[in-house]
């Protein structure tokens, strides 16, 4: 197995808030990372140095062969970084099949001269990008939803779309924040499957959630987080064994 | 008769520069302020070039354009590192730092403007012949726009203007399209700075400030930001209203301070009441959305 993504020595703050206290980490290809920490451990904030949001203050970060840590968030992505958000951030005034449109990792129409001048070129990507749209769209089992507002779908509908856009451009390394959050029911199942599929095909994956049983379903292995800290790994069971752990993840007060 | 034809022509610069400046603002959603220097950039290139270097009034027309669409650089750059409010903040430096320096030019003829600029036709239906070449350039402008923000290109624009986090995490550049919109938006403002120079053969500091500044976003907001006809309805109500109060035959003294109440009250109304103008649909309201009262947007936006 070889690391998709590495994190070395990672550090930040804000002001007194410490969010990543060398941290070092690594996601394998064909891996599932289960990140758990109660709330304000700083697991968003570690996809956001991941991914580019917010600069480290110390530290390094590989994609693959490359060290990321300096790029703009754009060139990280094409890198081989895609990642979902905690709050869904659906481009609001679009509808769910251009929010996936976007995402093509060769988007059709980022330059004017490229649309003016090469138009057979620009609507060949535009057929291939929407045809894959939908596979993925049916893949959530939103096939149906394609021409609504992202916005106007329930909670749970836009985490799925978000997870659709973030498959878009196959990338190496996929960050899920809290993929599980408001999704019910069968979707449950669906979700649990697509990231299997994405992990089979050789991405390495880190889930960020709270829903426990779900990372024991489908994580390899879990990291568990404390105050920008990676305190422990291992499989969940073993991580749940430990009372520290525990304590810390419900503040002390929940006995489990 | 005369009168009118000047009035279109009026018309048809705001038009043109309403449109640009939806570009940036309304569709782009980059919220600079600064689009009457681009204006004044355009009109003032052109007419010193014409006046101190024989350049043909066509020519110098095109160049005064170029140098607008290059100086654009001097907006769309700190709008890589800033956005939003610090936008605006910036934008007013920047407009007021140029005004600065052409008010206290000698060659630019200082406070008292820039005269004597020659004219783009002259001839009996001088007037007539410049509408008529002004209402071609404004439907160029509205197509161009109109253009820009369809299909790829547009898609790309919107998803920047929703979320410019969310867009560069999927791996696109926003930066390219910032310089973009701010350069052809700016080179349009230039062309409408310079056909005015050299129709009105006269240009003043003044007319570059803040004022028009509001009296640009207010054609825009009325109108409709982020659509394709909210600038030029925008642009033809908001000209020929100023010009039906001079008919009341008010003293200046209320007149000007008059048209600042009722910019700023159609503003605010609008963005409370209408945010997507006279001519958007139901939902909208473009790059001003955050300035919107619809707060439910600005609360789904809200990062984690
Ligand atoms: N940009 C920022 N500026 C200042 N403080 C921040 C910023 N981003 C995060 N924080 C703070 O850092 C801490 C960690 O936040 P983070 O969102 O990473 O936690 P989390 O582990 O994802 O929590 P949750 O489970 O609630 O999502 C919090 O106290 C948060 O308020
Ligand atoms: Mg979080």
């Amino acid at each position: 197995m070889s690391a998709i993504v590495r994190v070395e020595d990672l550090h930040k703050s804000f002001g007194g808030i410490v969010v990543a206290d060398d941290v070092n980490l690594s996601f394998e290809a064909g891996e599932i990372v289960g990140l758990i920490g109660p709330n304000g451990a700083g697991k968003t904030s570690l996809f956001n140095l991941i991914s580019g949001v917010i600069p480290p203050d110390a530290g390094a970060i590989f994609v693959e062969s490359h060290r990321v840590d300096q790029l703009p968030m754009h060139h990280r992505a094409r890198i081989g970084l895609a990642r979902t958000w905690q709050n869904t951030r659906m481009f609001h005034s679009m509808s769910v099949i251009d929010n996936l449109l976007i995402a093509t990792r060769r988007y059709p129409g980022e330059s004017l001269a490229r649309i003016l001048f090469r138009r057979r070129s620009v609507d060949a990507f535009r057929q291939e990008a929407t045809e894959k749209a939908m596979v993925l769209l049916e893949r959530v089992g939103l096939a149906d939803k394609m021409h609504e507002m992202a916005i106007e779908l329930s909670y749970g509908q836009q985490k799925r779309i978000g997870l659709a856009r973030a498959l878009m451009s196959d990338a190496a390394c996929l960050l899920l924040d809290e993929p599980m959050a408001g999704v019910e029911g069968q979707a449950y199942e669906t979700i649990i499957r697509v990231i299997r599929e994405e992990a089979q095909a050789g991405r390495a994956v880190c889930v960020v959630e709270h829903n426990i049983s779900f990372i024991r379903d489908i994580s390899d292995r879990t990291v568990f987080m404390f105050n920008g800290c990676v305190l422990a790994s291992g499989s969940v069971d073993e991580l749940t064994r430990d009372s520290q752990l525990t304590d810390l993840y419900f503040g002390g007060e929940h006995p489990q | 008769m005369e009168y009118l034809l000047t009035v279109m022509v009026l018309i048809g610069i705001n038009v043109i520069l309403a449109t640009s400046f939806n570009l940036i603002l309304g569709y782009g959603g980059l919220m600079s302020v600064a689009h009457p220097i681009f204006y004044a950039i355009g009109a003032y290139c052109s007419g010193l070039l014409a006046i101190h270097l024989q350049i043909p009034v066509p020519l110098s027309i095109l160049i005064g354009a170029g140098i607008a669409m290059v100086l654009s650089f001097g907006v769309s750059l700190p709008s890589l590192r800033v956005s939003g409010d610090y936008l605006v903040i910036a934008s007013i430096g920047f407009q007021l730092g140029i005004l600065h320096v052409i008010n206290n030019l000698e060659f630019t003829g200082a406070a008292g403007g820039l005269t004597n600029i020659p004219v783009l036709n002259e001839g009996p239906s001088r007037s007539l012949v410049f509408v008529l070449l002004i209402a071609v350039v404004a439907a160029c402008a509205v197509m161009l726009v109109g253009w820009i923000v369809e299909g790829d290109y547009g898609r790309a624009i919107t998803a920047m203007r929703n979320d410019e986090e969310a867009f560069s995490a999927l791996g696109r550049n926003a930066m390219n399209i910032k310089i973009v919109l701010f350069a052809i938006g700016s080179g349009m403002a230039g062309l409408a700075g310079a056909l005015y120079a050299h129709y009105f053969a006269y240009v003043t500091p003044e007319q570059f400030g803040i004022f028009t500044s509001a009296a640009l976003l207010t054609m825009v907001v009325v109108g409709g930001a982020a659509t394709t006809w909210g600038p030029l309805v925008g642009a033809v109500l908001l000209t020929t209203l100023p010009q039906a109060i001079t008919f009341l035959g008010l003293p200046v003294s209320i007149m000007a301070p008059l048209q600042g109440v009722i910019y700023t009250t159609l503003v605010i109304s609008f963005l409370f009441a209408r945010p997507q103008g006279l001519t958007g649909g139901t939902r909208g309201g473009g790059g001003l959305e955050a300035w919107s009262a619809s707060a439910a947007f600005r609360a789904r936006r809200r990062a984690e």
